[in-house]
This record gives C-alpha cells, sequence and structure tokens, in this order.
C-alpha cells in the first residue's frame, strides 16, 4: 500500500512545484510586461513632445523665413529690389561641338 | 473537599456578606429589580444577533465566494483604472511649397476653485504677471463666490504654463489645451480664419475644411499601478488625427500682394481693398488678400468689418472690367471685327430717356481702341447690336451669377438678372458693367477666359492634384483678339500704362465705378484693375480692387493699376518667369528717355 501511493505522491510534490513555478513565472512576466509597458508610455509621451516641438520649430522656421523678415534683413544689409535696369539677360551657353 | 474561598479569608467574608446585606436592603426598596424578565425575550435577542451573523456571512459568502464579481471589481476600477479622453491634433495647414501657416501647439489652459485659492499677495501679483491679467481682474475672478470653477486664462503658453505649475499654488490647476498659431499673422488671416478656444474652425480655410482638419478624439481605458504609472490599457476608440492640408497658396506671393495692397489702400485712403492671383494654368489661387486684416493672436482686437474675406464675400458693380466679355460676344457672334468702326462722338448717347457718357469725346474709334479708351458710348453701341440672351450666355459661362466653387465660405452669388428682363438700357450699362455685381474672386476667374485662349478652369484654394478640365467658352481667335486689346489697354494710348511691368508685356483692363448708395450712384468710387501677365504667354491672372479711394485720385488706371505693376513684377520674379527680351529693351528704352 505505501509502495502504490508513493509515485502518486512524487507526482503531486512534482506538479506543485511546476505551479509554484508557473505561478511565480507568471508574476515576474506580468511585472515585465508592466515594466516594459511604463517604458512605453514614457517613450511615447517623449515622442509627443518631440513632435509638438518638431510643430513648434516648424513654425519658427516658418517665421524665420517668412518674405517679411527676409524683405527687412535685405534692407538692413544694403540690397534692393531688383529692376530691368540692373538685371542682365544672357542667352544659354553654346554647347562646345563634339570632336 | 474543596474549601470555599469565603471561608479562606475572613477579611473578603466580611466584605461579601456586607455586600449580600446590602443588595439586600436594595433589592427591598426597588420592586423594578424583583421583577424577572421572561426567558423569550433573551432568546429572542440571541436570535436576533444571529439572524445578523447569518446575513453578515451570506454577504461575504457572495462576494468572496465568486457567486458575484462587479461590486468588488467596480470598487477596485474605481481605485487603479481610468477613462480617459485623448485629444486628436488638428492637422496643419501648409502652403504650396510646405510652409506652414497655421498648426496646433500643446498648450494650457489655468483655472481655479476660488474657495481653495490661498495665495498671498505677491504669489497672486507674480501670476498676474505670467498670465498678462491685470491683478485687480484677476483678484475680481477668484473673489466671485457663485462660482466653483473659473478659468483664468485659457491657451496659455508651456513655458509660462509650467512656471505657474511650479509655484505650486492652491487652488490653482491647469487642463490640457492646444493653441493655434498662425505665423503670418495679418497677412493671411482673412483667407485662413481662426478657431475657438476649443480648437474648433470658426472662419475662412479653418471652417471650410473643420471635417478634414479637427480629427476625432479618442477614448482610453487605462490601468495605473500604486505609483501612478500606466501598466495596462485599452482604446474604447482609437484617436484620429486632424490631416494636413497644403493651400495652393504661395506665401511669397501671398506677401507681395499683402504689402502692395496695404500701402495702396493707406497712399489712396480707401476704404478698404482685394487683391486675387490666380494660377492661369491650373486655376489655383495663388493669393488672396484684403487690407484691413486682423492679428488673429490678438483676439480682442477683432472688428467685424477686419474679419471679412472682402475678395470672395463682398461684391461691387464692376464697371469697365466687364468690357471685354461684351466686346468678346459681339466679336464671337460676328457683329464686329476688332477693326470695324464705331462712332462714339459727341461722347454721350440716349438710350430710353438715359444719357450714357464718356470721360471725353473720342470720335470715331475702332473696336480695339473702344477698349483700349475704356469708352462707355462704344462699348454700349456695340451690345445694343446682339441679341441680349448672347452677352447673358458669355457672362454666366465666364461664372458671374453663381457662387465660385473655391473652397472658401462666404462666397456670394452676385447679380446677374435674366436676360428676358433687361430693357435697352439695362443691355446697355450690363455690357460696361453696371447693374450686374460681381466679387473679384469672380473678375479674376472670368478673365481666365481671355489668358488661357478661350476656356475656363475652376478656381482652388487647394493645392491641384491633377489638371483641371477646362470648359470652353469663346473660340481661341476670339480670346487672342481681346488678349492684344487688352495689352493695348496698358499702352500708352489706353487707360492703363501704369500697369505696366519692366521686362514683361502685360494686359488687362480698368474699372472706375460710382458705388450704390441707398438706391442712387454716389461720388464713392471702386477703382479696379484685372490683367494677367505676360500677355502672350500668361502665368498668372492678378485682380486688384480699391475701395472708395479719398486721395485725390480715385481712376482704376492712377489707383489700381500701379497696384497690379507691383504685385505681377514680383510673382513673375517668385515664379522665375524670365523677362522678355523685346519689353527689357522697351523698358530700358524708356528709362534711358526718362533720364533725358
Amino acid at each position: 500500500m505505501g509502495s502504490d501511493t508513493m509515485p502518486i505522491r512524487v507526482i503531486v510534490v512534482v506538479l506543485a512545484a511546476f505551479l509554484m513555478a508557473s505561478a511565480m513565472s507568471l508574476v515576474t512576466s506580468r511585472h515585465h510586461v508592466r515594466g516594459l509597458f511604463a517604458d512605453l508610455e514614457a517613450a511615447q509621451q517623449l515622442g509627443r513632445q518631440t513632435e509638438a516641438e518638431g510643430n513648434r520649430l516648424r513654425i519658427e522656421l516658418g517665421r524665420a523665413g517668412q518674405p517679411a523678415a527676409i524683405e527687412a534683413a535685405s534692407r538692413r544689409l544694403g540690397m534692393r529690389p531688383i529692376d530691368p535696369d540692373h538685371t542682365a539677360l544672357l542667352p544659354p551657353a553654346a554647347r562646345p561641338a563634339q570632336p | 473537599m474543596k474549601q470555599s474561598p469565603q471561608s479562606s479569608n475572613p477579611r473578603t467574608a466580611a466584605r461579601a456578606r456586607k455586600r449580600r446585606s446590602g443588595d439586600a436592603a436594595l433589592g427591598t426598596a426597588n420592586p423594578l429589580l424583583q421583577v424577572r424578565l421572561p426567558a423569550w425575550r433573551s432568546r429572542m435577542l440571541l436570535f436576533g444577533l444571529f439572524c445578523g451573523f447569518v446575513a453578515l456571512a451570506g454577504r461575504a459568502f457572495y462576494l468572496q465566494g465568486g457567486l458575484s464579481t462587479q461590486f468588488l471589481q467596480r470598487q477596485g476600477e474605481a481605485r487603479y483604472a481610468r477613462t480617459l479622453d485623448v485629444a486628436a491634433t488638428r492637422g496643419t495647414i501648409t502652403d504650396r511649397n510646405g510652409v506652414v501657416l497655421a498648426s496646433s501647439v500643446p498648450a494650457r489652459g489655468i483655472w481655479a476653485i476660488p474657495d481653495d485659492v490661498d495665495a498671498g499677495k505677491r504669489d497672486l501679483a507674480q501670476l498676474a504677471r505670467l498670465l498678462e491679467v491685470p491683478s485687480g481682474e484677476l483678484r475680481r475672478r477668484l473673489a466671485a463666490d457663485d462660482r466653483s470653477f473659473v478659468y483664468l486664462k485659457r491657451q496659455v503658453e508651456l513655458g509660462i504654463a509650467h512656471q505657474i505649475e511650479s509655484f505650486n499654488l492652491a487652488g490653482i490647476h491647469t487642463s490640457r489645451e492646444f493653441r493655434r498659431l498662425y505665423p503670418e499673422g495679418a497677412i493671411t488671416a482673412q483667407l485662413l480664419g481662426f478657431t475657438d478656444v476649443e480648437d474648433r474652425g470658426q472662419d475662412g480655410i479653418e471652417l471650410a475644411f473643420e471635417r478634414t482638419l479637427a480629427g476625432r478624439p479618442g477614448l482610453r481605458h487605462l490601468i495605473k499601478d500604486r505609483l501612478g504609472r500606466a501598466v495596462e490599457d485599452d482604446w474604447v476608440r482609437e484617436p484620429i488625427e486632424g490631416r494636413d492640408i497644403r493651400l495652393a497658396i504661395d506665401n511669397r506671393i501671398q506677401y507681395i500682394a499683402f504689402s502692395a495692397l496695404r500701402a495702396a489702400v493707406e497712399a489712396n485712403q480707401a476704404q478698404g481693398g482685394s487683391i486675387v492671383v490666380l494660377d492661369v494654368e491650373s486655376g489655383e489661387i495663388l493669393a488672396l488678400t484684403n487690407w484691413p486684416s486682423f492679428d488673429p493672436a490678438r483676439r480682442d482686437r477683432m472688428e467685424p468689418q477686419r474679419l471679412r474675406n472682402r475678395a470672395v464675400t463682398d461684391t461691387f458693380e464692376p464697371g469697365s472690367t466687364l468690357k471685354p466679355f461684351s466686346i468678346a460676344t459681339a466679336l464671337e457672334a460676328g457683329v464686329v471685327t476688332p477693326d470695324s468702326p464705331v462712332q462714339t462722338a459727341p461722347g454721350s448717347i440716349r438710350i430710353g430717356g438715359h444719357t450714357i457718357s464718356d470721360t471725353s469725346s473720342h470720335g470715331v474709334l475702332t473696336v480695339e481702341q473702344v477698349l483700349a479708351k475704356s469708352s462707355n458710348v462704344g462699348t454700349a453701341k456695340i451690345a445694343l447690336q446682339l441679341p441680349a440672351q448672347a452677352l447673358w450666355d458669355t457672362l454666366t459661362a465666364v461664372g458671374f451669377g453663381q457662387a465660385p466653387r473655391a473652397g472658401l465660405t462666404g462666397a456670394v452669388t452676385g447679380r446677374l438678372r435674366p436676360p428676358e428682363s433687361w430693357r435697352a438700357i439695362e443691355q446697355a450699362t450690363i455690357a460696361y458693367g453696371y447693374g450686374v455685381s460681381v466679387s473679384l474672386l469672380q473678375l479674376a476667374r472670368a478673365y481666365l477666359v481671355f489668358a488661357r485662349d478661350g476656356d475656363i478652369v475652376p478656381v482652388s484654394v487647394m493645392r491641384a492634384e491633377s489638371p483641371a478640365a477646362a470648359v470652353p467658352v469663346l473660340r481661341a481667335q476670339t480670346a487672342q483678339a481681346v488678349r492684344r486689346m487688352l495689352e493695348l489697354a496698358t499702352s500708352d494710348e489706353g487707360t492703363a500704362p501704369a500697369a505696366r511691368v519692366s521686362g514683361y508685356a502685360v494686359a488687362g483692363k480698368t474699372g472706375t465705378a460710382r458705388k450704390l448708395r441707398d438706391g442712387r450712384y454716389s461720388d464713392a468710387y471702386v477703382a479696379s484693375f484685372v490683367g494677367f501677365a505676360p500677355a502672350s504667354e500668361a502665368r498668372v491672372v492678378i485682380a486688384v480692387m480699391i475701395d472708395e479711394p479719398h486721395g485725390g485720385r480715385y481712376f482704376g488706371g492712377d489707383v489700381a493699376a500701379p497696384v497690379f505693376s507691383q504685385v505681377a513684377a514680383g510673382t513673375l520674379r517668385a515664379l522665375q518667369v524670365a523677362p522678355q527680351a523685346r519689353a527689357l529693351a522697351l523698358a530700358s528704352t524708356e528709362a534711358a528717355t526718362d533720364a533725358r
């Protein structure tokens, strides 16, 4: 009788060990997933901030490239608008004859 | 045998005897204490307590034993789960070259619970300075007893909001918002319109393309850990980001048009003005600007009359700028040729009791000269040879009397009555632009027919992905003939030599029309010029309208034509259209003559 129940006890112990290991693994992986999710959230937040900053910089770029700003800067540099008296029309350069 | 404790200690036994004798004395004194309670009462109490414990045990089993999980789950979720609205970012508006014209950036709304605010005078002064709100006004808002919530300022820049957050003032909070920025400011103000504090389009492109730009906010179910970090999420509804749109506008040409218009309106002490620049090939609107304008960043200074996109929403009697369509109809019908003589002496003509007159008597003119010199008498005489229906057909085919479907809000149809109701005098006056009203955008689009060899395309404020389908209106020869006449109008013999552009041949027509006030023509004028450049291979149509010039000059040739010249010169340069050698040589000769 004692020798018959021995393998079952061993199996129960082994299964119990597996169950414990599986439970620990589940808890560990859940913890890991949550940690990764928190990292992902932080990265996505950073992404959104970067995008917003990119938008802001594009607007800044637009402001810096405004024709009004360029014209004002050109005038400060002593430049003036183009007029026909200061325009030279050059004929298209003749291609050298092929040997 | 066990010994009684009473007998073991005589002192204790004496105390017990004394107590018993005292109790006996009380018992005899108070008969109530001698009443024996019925046994069922204590049993009933016991039973009640038992039922209570059974109910508690049953409830505990119900909740813990898995019979019902809803209650505890709900309670649990209330402690770690959140459902959040996720805002969709509004799309960006760019010009045809990708330059940002409108974009949303994150901002913060600053709000307060007045009862919770416990800030010192110094803190409040600092807060008022950061919010750019007078201290008194801030204190007044925080003192409002009838409110449990009050916004102190909406759409505050992030940097300033972070400074306010760093103060950690009790009762002052921030909320996430977006702020719409318009880098070009007043230059594109009426065209783009603006959004409200909730970032919803209210006018202009922002309103017309609201569905495209706005997107749809999402809903997100979030689980947080004890540190407040999100650990799991589930999208109830994913947000749909607003889509970007690319306009046909070229911000360089828009600036050129805006600055020339503002200078002209101010120099001529006019009420206002508008300019429209169209691409001849595609019908795209390269520039559309008005003055007076407004700064979208200063909402407190917005005035209703500055908000109107006049080029689209306002109509006016076009005057002589309509003459080319009458002449073209006559040429198309074979009633006249460009060289046909027309007697315009003595400079006036009576039709049905009304007199039509020119500014001076020109005598016999060719049809070409009628247009170049802008003779009302000559145009009326030519138009009266036409059936009314033919003139109406041409005016309708080029878009008068219908709102242009350009993708702009508030586009008006103008006024063009059916030809059956025209009397002779009306047919004559409509031929030179009275008795009909148009918007500047309609007028600019109509001139595409001359710039494009007789066909017309729809106008669009959006960047065209494919070539627009052209609708033929006139024969190519007719359009070319009118084009030559319009080029002549910008010569020294014409009414608009001021429209000429150095280096390029241009074509166009002036308009000077009296304004109707209370049903009568007044002394106020609308000066206009519509033309295209270069004349032979037109790239752009430019329409200029100056409303009520008061600077001593009011003719279209004096007021609007120079603006056309400036805008055309800048536009052709921006589009890198090579100057024409013939026109350059002419310009150099003129410059040399002027120098002498």
